[in-house]
């Protein structure tokens, strides 16, 4: 295709009335020649018109898997690129060659950079691949079996200590990868799949309007804000984010944000002056954006956000209340109009504030209320199993329960990597047992934060002096990177260490613990782990 | 080690595996994302679910490892993909301030 003779006779036919059409031919015959020029000077030309370039047009991934394979043709193959074509190029390979919604399900922790996920695998991947890099990796790329081997062959010659590890130098490593592995992701994980194909021709709904969102930031809380996109280009909006804090201290910002494959928003915003990136999911109907949100420069400290634009509810904050007791409780959305329904066994006392977006009320639960969860009503729309009704918080649950936090900092070039932790509150449920399968949950709780030695190790070298310190929010901040001549060996900060957050409930403290292993930086910075 | 909760389910067999054969069998070990499971040894994490077998400080350890390139999305290997890795830092011990990240901030 060439780009200017199809703009020409595109524009000569009333430019105005087909402006909107004309840019997503344009972008993509602009891509196409960049790849022509930039590329081919490796890759050839397949001759096939659906697959049209050699090692290029038999892959489908991820914005950031493209990115991360034209990173590599830069710094390692010498591909010559500016950072314009570069992100023209990326945009049309994960527009044209991306992944539906469907097949990021599960996998989206990724994307997200969400901390201390743990995977888990078949056995077979997880032994032969899993073992360097995460399995999402792997499992957000779709390949014709070809491109699968192709894959392997270029891991043999680029890590060719894969064959050496432990779980691979007793056994044909590379043998059991191309006959077992490539095959088996070949099905798992098609070139061809009917959920892209479907979603290929899905029509992409505009994100551009009012926005209600509600999210989580360690340290700050919850907050609700609307965010108000507007369309600049193609697929490119420019953003508006206005709200507060759940103590009431206003939140402003202001960024843009790219849609690739009709859905994946990656968003760059400047929120109080600390730049933060957004990695949403919108829906196929176009009502909802849903992921997490992170600070560009210390991804740990993020939470999931959410998003919606009809008629909804995003929250209800706090998500319990306990018998006997009175409490403010704030409901977010988008439209919320009409009256307010708690459920049975609550009263409503008092509606404190309220606007389209947040309703303030006060609410009592009577003293013998059901405990269970009820749903939450503002006018028509609903929150199933919004708000708990609970008696006591038997048992108090710390998410990530196993983490890992890095050294860093110092006055070098690689900053710590914080651990962030929020308890998580259940009551026994009907059969008064905490710890089984009719736990309720409450949700997240406020609790005080303490560390301790994770075991007699631990203890004995002292890794508590160490290794960090966590503060009053659960955000755990690691030691200085270096050698420690205080230490035995002069070992780094490093420590093995349990996080015990405690939550008060009525007169008693119920705890719960998870396990924090402050290890070393780690050097290379790939765009998705 | 058998008081050692384990850092996940593997590390969990390998308490209890007494030779080098046995711990080979239990390598795959799920780890947490960004960390490698490879621990013979391992990068962020020893075997056993913390700390006391890796190479520590592991300063002085890195350009041993990073030849090798044995944790090669951990640490720039430079036999094959970042051969210029370490060259401004060539004593690790006393230049470990020197040594950057091999991928750019965007
Ligand atoms: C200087 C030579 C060179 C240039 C220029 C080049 N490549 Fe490559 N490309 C390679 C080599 C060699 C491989 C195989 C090894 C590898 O995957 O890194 C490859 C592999 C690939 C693969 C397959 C990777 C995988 O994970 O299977 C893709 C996709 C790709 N290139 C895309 C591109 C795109 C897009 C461009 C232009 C923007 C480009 N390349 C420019 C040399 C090049
Ligand atoms: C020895 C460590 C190691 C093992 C084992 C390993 N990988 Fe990788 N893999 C890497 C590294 C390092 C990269 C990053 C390459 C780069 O910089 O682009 C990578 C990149 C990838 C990518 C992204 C490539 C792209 O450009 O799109 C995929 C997919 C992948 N690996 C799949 C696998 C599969 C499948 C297996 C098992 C057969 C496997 N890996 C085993 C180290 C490993």
């Amino acid at each position: 295709m060439n780009n200017n003779k199809t703009t020409r006779a595109l524009l000569g036919t009333g430019a105005l009335a087909l402006a909107g059409l004309v840019t997503l031919p344009a972008q993509a015959a602009d891509a196409e020649r960049i790849i022509r020029d930039r590329c081919l000077s490796c890759h050839t030309e397949t001759g096939e018109a659906a697959t049209p370039f050699s090692r290029i047009s038999e892959q489908r991934k991820t914005p950031e898997g493209w990115m991360m394979t034209i990173s590599r043709m830069q710094q390692q193959r010498g591909l010559v690129i500016s950072p314009e074509e570069k992100r023209a190029v990326v945009k049309y390979l994960a527009d044209n060659q991306g992944l539906a919604p469907s097949e990021t399900a599960g996998l989206r922790y990724l994307l997200e950079k969400e901390p201390n996920v743990v995977e888990s695998f078949d056995q077979l991947l997880q032994e032969t691949c899993v073992r360097c890099h995460s399995g999402a990796r792997i499992a957000l790329q779709r390949r014709t079996e070809d491109e699968w081997k192709n894959l392997i062959h270029f891991h043999m010659g680029q890590f060719p200590t894969a064959e050496l590890h432990a779980g691979a130098r007793d056994r044909a490593w590379f043998d059991i990868a191309l006959t077992n592995v490539a095959p088996k992701l070949a099905k798992d994980y098609p070139f061809n799949s009917d959920a892209w194909n479907s979603w290929q021709k899905v029509i992409k709904k505009d994100l551009t309007g009012g926005w209600a969102m509600h999210g989580y930031v360690p340290g700050k809380g919850t907050f609700d804000a609307s965010l108000h996109a507007t369309k600049t280009a193609n697929d490119t909006y420019a953003l508006v984010l206005e709200g507060h804090y759940a103590d009431g201290t206003p939140l402003a910002g202001k960024g843009r944000a790219v849609v690739y494959a009709g859905y994946e928003w990656r968003a760059s915003l400047t929120i109080d002056g600390v730049k933060v990136r957004q990695v949403l999911a919108a829906s196929a109907d176009g009502n909802s954006l849903e992921g997490r949100m992170f600070e560009r420069d210390d991804e740990i400290i993020g939470g999931s956000v959410k998003a919606v634009k009809g008629t909804a509810i995003t929250a209800v904050t706090p998500s319990y209340i306990k018998r006997g007791e009175r409490k403010l409780l704030t409901i977010s959305g988008n439209n919320l109009k009409g009256n307010v329904k708690l459920g049975s066994g609550l009263k409503l006392l008092n509606v404190v504030s309220r606007d389209a977006n947040r309703v303030v009320v006060l609410a009592e639960a009577s003293k013998n209320a059901a405990v269970g969860s009820n749903t939450v009503k503002v006018g028509s729309v609903s929150a199933q199993g919004a708000l708990a009704v609970y008696d006591t918080v038997a048992r108090v649950e710390i998410t990530p329960s196993d983490s890992i936090a890095r050294i860093g900092g110092a006055g070098g070039p690689i900053p710590k990597q914080k651990s962030a932790y929020r308890a998580v509150g259940y009551a026994a449920g009907a059969d008064g047992k905490p710890g089984t399968e009719d736990d309720l949950r409450l949700g997240y709780m406020p609790a005080a934060w303490t560390l301790k030695p994770f075991d007699e190790i631990a203890e004995h070298d002292n890794d508590i002096k160490y290794a960090g310190t966590i503060d009053k929010d659960g955000i755990f901040t690691p030691g200085d990177a270096g050698l420690n001549p205080e230490r035995k060996m002069s070992t780094n900060n490093v420590g093995n260490l349990s996080v015990v957050g405690t939550v008060v409930d009525g007169g008693n403290s119920v705890q719960g613990e998870a396990h924090l292993l402050v290890t070393v930086q780690k050097f290379v910075k790939p765009v998705i782990e | 080690m058998k008081h050692l909760k384990s850092f996940n389910k593997k590390a969990k067999m390998l308490d209890q595996a007494t030779s080098q054969n046995e711990v080979e069998e239990v390598v795959a070990m799920q780890s947490i994302v960004g960390c490698t499971s490879v621990n013979d040894p391992g990068w962020e994490v020893d075997p056993f679910g913390g700390l006391g077998s890796l190479c520590q400080p592991m300063e002085s350890d890195l350009y041993g490892c990073a030849d090798a390139c044995w944790w090669p999305a951990q640490v720039p290997d430079t036999m094959v993909n970042h051969t210029a890795f370490g060259d401004t830092a060539p004593k690790a011990n006393e230049d470990w301030r020197k040594i950057d990240s091999v991928f750019p901030e965007e």
